[in-house]
């Protein structure tokens, strides 16, 4: 027999037996989980069976229902989840179970959360700092602390040199590039480089641009001191201290 | 000095094989070169709600941008970015707020929010800007490439190594967003530029497209279709043979100079929603 237990700071308040029938979870002393706490809306959150499978759904509740840890509108249980309302916890706890329902056991596994939804603010800031931190160590890269910079080697362009400081830097005759290419024959967009989380990526235009020699295949990342050559132009790719 | 181009656009949206209704919405604006998706969620019909306003509102800012370039902006500048992006990321900080404001006046939607994916094009230059799961891809010269990291925690993980690309495909947190129109008062929103070439092929979906579909298949798709109209209806068809696990929409864009894809063009402005 299946049965949810509710928890408030380790202590259980209540225990209900899970049959066919929702369980629903509120301020609402008609709840068949009530919860007298502020932080808990009245109609919060309900659990039922559906396809073999046991479910909770937040109830358009002020404050969230949170499986273990991670807000969610709609989500499958299984035996010790935590589900968190205010603070207080309900746990399925099935471990008293009989095997599972036939139909439960044929099911595919199907994915838990199955309703789109958003992280939690909390839960993201949480993730995010966790990125940072990584992204700390990344920022060891020395290439973080320098200017990348174009300068050219061959060829007419407006300038002999460009610092590259937008996300986009366009190699071209077009009016809209930043690497300006002169002269009859020079392609509107010949390259371009786009500026990614982990570095720059030299990518084709009207030409295929070479880097080192060799004609490059999908966007390619820049390495420091890398050579780039398209139609008559060849400039370096430095980061400039 | 630049060749006239043509844009062979195409769109399609289907509510899938599992699902009853169709939270996405979309919006072609070929007078401005706008086109946009949005995949919403919430209960009941809150998703369509958030998705239909969410695209309302970005093409209504940008045409009102077009007019009259007063217009006020929206959430932090970004100097890196062409005026015009950080125009496109404007819109869909209004939406945010917008869908934000909405969702607080009607406690029944409280939470609704949607993705958003949009391509603005100047000429050639492609202002792209994104929030959530639905992707941009670009095929060029046979290459299907990304343009859009998505903003959903399997794929966070992924991108800071806590998470191999193999496990992210079996996750069971694969519908978990870090970021959405709507759920909070504000939204950081990713915003890019690239350049487009002549034959390029520009496709916007949302995730009912891209989790039944694989790359490999898009891209062929893509590289065979007679149109872009064509294009999005053989994607369409292919996610639902695949399951159509969930809403599915696409938006083609292809690039050329000729007027090969003529049907295509001249179906013009189509646009819908929900």
């Amino acid at each position: 027999m299946s049965r949810l237990v509710l928890k408030f700071e380790g202590t259980d308040l209540k225990e209900v037996p899970l049959g066919n029938a929702p369980v629903t979870i509120g301020r609402a002393p008609d709840n068949d989980i009530p919860i007298d706490n502020l932080a808990v809306s009245n109609y919060h959150a309900r659990i039922y069976v559906e396809a073999g499978s046991l479910v909770v759904e937040d109830l358009n509740s002020l404050n969230g229902t949170f499986l273990n840890d991670l807000r969610v509108e709609r989500a499958m249980l299984k035996d010790g989840d935590a589900v968190l309302i205010g603070k207080h916890h309900v746990v399925l706890d099935q471990e008293h179970d009989a095997a599972p329902p036939a139909d439960a056991m044929r099911k595919a596994p199907a994915p838990r959360v199955n309703e789109t939804m958003v992280l939690d603010t909390q839960e993201r800031r949480n993730m995010l700092e966790q990125a940072a931190a990584i992204g700390e160590r990344s920022q060891l890269y020395p290439e973080r602390l320098r200017v990348p910079t174009l300068t050219v080697l061959r060829g007419r362009t407006s300038q002999k040199e460009y610092q590259l400081a937008g996300k986009l830097t366009v190699i071209g005759s077009s009016s809209m590039a930043t690497v300006r290419l002169r002269g009859w024959f020079a392609p509107n967009v010949a390259a371009q480089i786009n500026k990614h989380e982990d570095g720059y990526y030299l990518g084709r235009g009207d030409r295929v641009p070479k880097i080192n020699g060799v004609e490059i295949g999908g966007p390619t990342k820049l390495n420091d001191g890398d050579v780039i050559e398209v139609g008559r132009v060849r400039l370096t790719f430095v980061y400039r201290t | 000095m630049n060749p006239p181009l043509r844009i062979d656009s195409g769109a399609r949206t289907d509510v899938g094989c599992v699902r009853t209704n169709n939270e996405d919405s979309y919006q072609v604006e070929p007078q401005i070169n706008l086109y946009i998706l949005s995949d919403g969620m919430g209960g009941e019909s809150h998703g369509e709600v958030a998705s239909a306003l969410a695209v309302q509102t970005v093409v209504t800012h940008c045409r009102e941008a077009v007019e009259s370039p007063a217009t006020p902006m929206f959430g932090d500048l970004k100097p890196e970015v062409s005026e015009r992006t950080n125009r496109l990321a404007s819109a869909i900080h209004l939406a945010n707020t917008k869908v934000y404001e909405t969702a607080v006046a009607n406690s029944e939607q409280k939470g609704m929010g949607a993705t958003v994916v949009a391509a603005w094009l100047d000429g050639q230059r492609l202002s792209l800007a994104h929030v959530g799961d639905s992707r941009a891809y670009l095929l060029r010269a046979g290459m299907l490439e990304q343009l859009t990291a998505d903003h959903s925690l399997v794929a966070e993980k992924v991108r800071i190594g806590i998470l191999t690309p193999q496990e992210a495909e079996t996750s069971e947190w694969q519908s978990v967003l870090t970021r959405a129109v709507g759920p909070q008062p504000d939204v950081e929103v990713d915003a890019d530029e690239h350049m487009l070439v002549l034959g390029d092929t520009l496709l916007l979906c949302s995730d009912g497209l891209n989790r039944m579909v694989t790359d490999p298949e898009i891209a062929s798709t893509l590289l065979t279709a007679t149109s872009a109209q064509a294009a999005a209806d053989r994607l369409v068809e292919l996610a639902n043979e695949n399951g159509g696990q969930d809403n599915i929409t696409v938006i083609v864009l292809h690039l050329s100079t000729k007027s090969q894809n003529v049907f295509g063009w001249l179906k013009g402005r189509r646009k819908t929603s929900g």
